[in-house]
């Protein structure tokens, strides 16, 4: 394990935006980060504390206003298809039917119809959404267009998945079912996940570390391995060891959220 | 009867709904639009019947309002002698094709400009210019240019047609949600995989609907065209009416305006069904 080099790594890196008002703001400040491969990394941290800017330079879609965001040890200068993002509002193109969205991926790497159906109808099913290939995604509800998104990715085969609050538009319920899909399809696929969240209880469901981030400006506030037993099920938050696990977490956010007055879910 | 009407409309939006739509209640759709399609009967009849009394019984002198039996009799007259078809034809061929030619123009320059600032840039100052020009003031030059055939009345339509399907193109690629943009970068797409999947599909409700007012637009440019000088067209018809005093000819000239838009834009519905299949089951 000692010698195994990060797939992700962030080094030193800051984020300056200029704000509505032309000022400057830093989101993200001298921030150090290495995710190793197979890895289930939550992100947590009140609203506005630069998890998505993080998440956004992993994908490519900003760089850093100094330091560098590396993928295998690359700088990651512009989009990297390799560092497949879930957006939160889901993005799907409203044009396109379940399938048209899924086969994307493998359209633009030019692979033929045929082979593109047949992939494209595998994680159609792995994510349960068979006999909906031909919906368009303005008929579907918000956990099912969440789900198309998610087969989408996957189907585009990146080596990094990156999330940002893909559940949080979803009810409770939808949200527990899709946690738990989603454990099953990172135990299957034993890909690298950058998952953020707001909520203490999905990133300890989630995650194999935890990332805690401080506020204005962001910064790592802990890292902490997640060693609740796995495969888990939700069940897992009647034991006593997530109960201590929970409140570990919280008292590194609660002074955050006392500074600041955002509260995480 | 407005809560029958929210029910009537409602779509699973929400996380909640896990299945998709709940099939609206016909029977009730059935009637409603049964009912409303009784109130528009209605009212046409009552405005033909005061027309038809007032004019009868003298209250309307027919110098001014022509009998309805005599715009009846004069269209049929006029449809039987060929000569409404002919210029119904004529119209159209020559609203068609400017504004066919229009689109041409207007739709992959109105693409360029959106994405790639430098041609805006360029055209800008001659759509400021030109845009505020109604296609009339066009015809002494057009006629200068091109005397007074077809390809005058052609160039009359396609002015007045194309800054307005410019400024949709324009306004409508820019609106691609550029979130949709970064998941197709992110989903491995090329510039040009962006532009076909993304960008010409997001922009095409906008400019389809673009093309719809623009070709009303396109209508009146004709007649204002035919009207000043053309040997045949609804335009020419209808100011015949005029000079020779034949109000009713003026009138079937009119109706038939109307008609003809009508079917277009009904036309132009059902093809705007068949390329926005998704747009179906969005909610206006």
């Amino acid at each position: 394990m000692e010698t195994m080099s990060p797939i992700l790594a962030a080094h030193r890196v800051s984020k300056t935006f200029t704000n509505a008002k032309d000022q400057q703001v830093l989101a993200v400040d001298d921030l150090s980060l290495e995710i190793d491969e197979g890895e289930f990394i939550c992100l947590l941290g009140a609203s506005g504390c630069g998890k998505s800017t993080i998440l956004n330079m992993f994908a490519g879609f900003i760089q850093p206003t100094a330091g560098e965001v590396l993928l295998r040890g690359q700088k990651i200068l512009k989009v990297e298809p390799r560092c497949g993002m879930i957006f939160q509002s889901y993005a799907l193109f409203p044009w396109k039917t379940v399938r048209g969205n899924v086969e994307f991926g493998l359209r633009m790497k030019g692979l033929s119809r045929t082979e593109r159906r047949e992939r494209a109808a595998d994680f159609i099913a792995m994510v349960n959404l068979r006999g909906f290939e031909e919906h368009y995604p303005a008929e579907l509800s918000g956990g099912m267009q969440q789900r198309v998104t998610i087969a989408r990715m996957l189907a585009a085969d990146p080596e990094v998945l990156l999330m940002d609050e893909p559940f949080a538009a979803l009810d409770a319920m939808t949200r527990q079912v899709m946690q738990e899909e989603l454990l099953k399809i990172h135990q299957q696929s034993g890909k690298t996940i950058v998952f953020i969240t707001h909520s203490i209880d999905e990133a300890l469901l989630l995650s194999s570390r935890l990332v805690v981030m401080s506020a204005r400006p962001g910064r790592i506030k802990a890292v902490i391995p997640n060693e609740l037993p796995a495969p888990r099920q939700i069940a897992v938050q009647f034991s006593p060891q997530y109960g201590e696990l929970k409140s570990a977490v919280w008292s590194l956010i609660e002074s955050e959220v006392r500074r600041h007055g955002t509260a995480p879910d | 009867m407005s809560s029958v009407t929210d029910i009537a409309n409602e779509r699973p939006t929400g996380a909640l709904a896990e299945q998709p739509a709940a099939a609206e209640r016909p029977a009730t759709r059935v009637r409603r639009s049964a009912l409303l399609l009784a109130i528009s009967t209605l009212s046409v009849l009552t405005v033909l019947g005061v027309w038809y009394i007032s004019t009868e019984r003298g209250w309307v002198s027919p110098v001014f309002l022509p009998k309805p039996g005599r715009v009846i009799n004069e269209g049929f007259e006029n449809l039987a002698n060929g000569q409404l078809g002919k210029d119904i034809w004529m119209s159209t061929q020559r609203v068609l094709l400017g504004f066919a030619l229009a689109g041409i123009v207007a739709i992959p320059l109105g693409v360029i400009m959106a994405v790639w600032a430098p041609a805006k840039a360029a055209m800008d100052p001659f759509v400021s210019l030109l845009r505020p020009l109604p296609s009339i003031t066009w015809i002494p030059l057009t006629m200068l240019w091109l005397g007074i055939g077809e390809g005058q009345k052609v160039a009359i339509v396609f002015m007045g047609s194309w800054i307005y399907i410019l400024l949709y193109t324009v306004e409508s690629t820019r609106r691609v949600d550029p979130l949709l943009i970064r998941a197709a970068r992110n989903l491995g797409a090329s510039d040009v995989g962006v532009m076909l999947h993304v960008i010409l599909p997001g922009a095409l409700p906008g400019i389809i609907a673009g093309l719809k007012v623009t070709l009303a637009i396109s209508w009146s440019c004709v007649l204002s065209a035919e009207m000043i000088a053309a040997q045949n067209g609804l335009g020419a018809l209808i100011w015949q009416g005029k000079d020779w005093g034949n109000l009713a000819l003026v009138l079937v000239g009119m109706l038939c305006i109307s008609l003809v838009v009508l079917v277009t834009d009904k036309l132009a519905n059902m093809l705007e069904r068949l390329l926005l299949p998704w747009e179906r089951h969005q909610r206006t």
